[in-house]
């Protein structure tokens, strides 16, 4: 069904303060085709009815469903470009000189929501790449850890199909992708600095282990946890942080209102969070 | 470097070139009649409809989403309604800048200079409303002409601009500080030199110059740090003259944001990010208004 401005209009309105995530007007056509699925699953016959119905006291749960249609089948390997340039080309240089000051030739990411380890790969080998150059002589650590021990299995795997590493420069692809029968196997080259864990965000005596990170990335997750829990569980990443440390989320994610402590650091198509 | 020596460096470079773009004669009449206590909307259009190309670019402007009519609007008469009498002295100026440059070539595309310019006026308007700036028309013209020198050292110095990219891109400078080594100069004092040259207000000048240094000025620096910040959020939100530098900012870091904070407390509570996601959203905006504002041209004139 046809959404119209307005209805678009409120309804992002409504998922943004709800959730934390912006749609933008080019993504018009996704929610319309994603609400239509739900409107009709849930009976609604218009959109004015379908946002009466979030609003109601049933309302939370159908967010949910909602939020599950907008956001399935969404990883892969290099999704958010700007964020990865930044990382890449700025703020791993910068932490990288912070560090080699102190002597601690050390470096660690966490990949906060790893699903079947996308994210957390991507990092192996833009890291992988500098190991001549930037990043001699230097331990890195990336951790990934996701809630769902399904998913956890299949990133230790490391195992992918062609939608997933569709994005992938060719560059790092001839050197860490091998194909085989249809299927995209990972080198052992990068899969060496990463190690995937279940783990809660919401389980308090766990993450105040998950210590002296420099980078934290969490995308498409925050969306579904309440102010209040946003505001624990992003308060667990500051503490997680080393001092000049940064933490991201998705493209389209906000974090305004959820923790006043992180300076919002702006570059070229997004932004970061900097303890 | 001293801004006076860089500013003796614009002059000499400005002072050099004999033929600087002059605003068209009916702008300049406009302004004029604009300025007059008894003006009539009426004697306003007439007086534009003698220039065709001008009369094409308002139509485009008005009927832009930047603008956003209710219904097209098909006559200029109801055009210059719609807009009111402040917004059509910020029509006839950008058109007139448009006019001076649109032979533009040189390292900058023309449109990407025209996209972050229009960007940056867009853009200062909503700061300037979201800090209670009194004139909002006038946040539109300063950030629409904040960078009027960047088209100039494009157009008149292809060979030395283009060495300044190099060098920025080689030593992952900032556009002004690559100016300032490679040339001597900036943009800055550059704009200026050519905003005195067309009698520009004062409030105009001092943006021109100090946009990228707001500490320094002294005439309206909440204007200046509007203009600041505009140009600092268009250049994270593709409107950046092609992602050729690389521009990073912590807003609580940034000198503007604290002049503008001072002057309107509540800004320390607007939602940053939902504000550069709508940004977003009103780059394709930006982009269509400028191409159909060149495409008007070509219209007219052929």
């Amino acid at each position: 069904m046809a959404i119209s401005d307005k209805d678009f209009e409120l309804l992002r309105d409504f998922i943004y303060n709800i959730c934390g995530m912006y749609f933008h007007s080019t993504k018009k056509y996704f929610l319309e085709s994603r609400l239509t699925r739900r409107m009709e699953a849930a009976g609604a016959k218009t959109h004015q009815d379908y946002y009466m119905l979030l609003k109601s006291p049933r309302g939370s749960e159908e967010l949910k469903y909602l939020m599950d249609e907008i956001t399935t089948n969404e990883t892969y390997f290099f999704r958010n470009v700007p964020q990865l340039n930044a990382f890449e080309n700025k703020l791993l240089p910068e932490i990288v000189e912070i560090k080699n000051k102190m002597g601690f030739r050390k470096l660690r990411i966490w990949s906060a929501a790893s699903s079947s380890g996308e994210e957390a790969y991507t990092m192996a080998m833009i890291l992988q790449e500098k190991r001549a150059t930037l990043l001699k002589d230097w331990i890195i650590e990336i951790v990934g850890t996701d809630i769902n021990e399904t998913v956890v299995a299949q990133a230790k795997e490391g195992v992918y199909n062609a939608y997933s590493v569709r994005n992938i420069p060719d560059v790092y692809k001839r050197k860490y992708i091998k194909e085989e029968g249809g299927k995209f196997i990972l080198s052992p080259e990068v899969k060496r600095f990463v190690t995937f864990n279940k783990l809660n965000l919401y389980d308090d005596s766990k993450m105040i282990f998950m210590k002296s990170f420099d980078f934290i990335f969490c995308a498409n997750v925050l969306i579904y946890f309440d102010t209040a829990s946003k505001s624990k569980v992003v308060q667990h990443f500051y503490n997680n942080l080393q001092p000049y440390g940064y933490f991201f989320v998705g493209q389209s994610e906000s974090l305004h209102g959820v923790n006043d402590k992180f300076k919002t650091v702006h570059f070229p198509g997004g932004f970061g969070y900097k303890k | 470097m001293d801004q006076n020596q860089m500013m003796e460096r614009a002059e000499q470079l400005v002072g050099k070139i004999d033929d600087l773009p002059t605003i068209p004669v009916v702008a300049t009449q406009v302004l004029q009649l604009l300025d007059s206590p008894d003006v009539v909307i009426e004697d306003v259009a007439d007086l534009m409809l003698t220039d065709q190309v001008m009369t094409a670019r308002v139509m485009k402007m008005i009927n832009s989403p930047v603008y956003r009519p209710s219904h097209e609007i098909t006559s200029l008469k109801r055009a210059l309604v719609y807009l009111g009498l402040r917004h059509i002295r910020e029509v006839a100026l950008t058109t007139s800048f448009i006019k001076a440059f649109e032979a533009g070539t040189g390292p900058f595309d023309v449109n990407l200079f025209w996209e972050h310019s229009f960007g940056v006026g867009m853009v200062s308007k909503i700061i300037a409303q979201k800090v209670g700036y009194a004139d909002l028309e006038k946040a539109y013209i300063a950030g629409i002409i904040h960078d009027l020198g960047e088209v100039f050292i494009s157009h008149y110095m292809p060979d030395e601009f283009a060495r300044v990219l190099a060098h920025m891109e080689q030593h992952q400078l900032k556009l002004y500080d690559s100016e300032a080594e490679v040339l001597g100069t900036t943009h800055c004092e550059i704009g200026l030199c050519m905003a005195r040259s067309w009698n520009f207000p004062e409030a105009y000048q001092e943006v021109i110059l100090q946009h990228h240094t707001v500490d320094a000025a002294t005439i309206d620096p909440i204007l200046c740090a509007v203009v600041n910040l505009s140009d600092l959020f268009c250049s994270v939100r593709g409107l950046n003259y092609g992602d050729r530098e690389w521009v990073s900012f912590n807003l609580q870091e940034e000198q503007a944001w604290q002049i503008l904070k001072h002057h309107a407390p509540a800004l320390a509570t607007m939602d940053v990010e939902r504000f550069c996601y709508e940004l977003d959203d009103a780059v394709p905006d930006v982009q269509e208004l400028v191409r159909s504002i060149f495409s008007s041209t070509e219209q007219a004139e052929h």
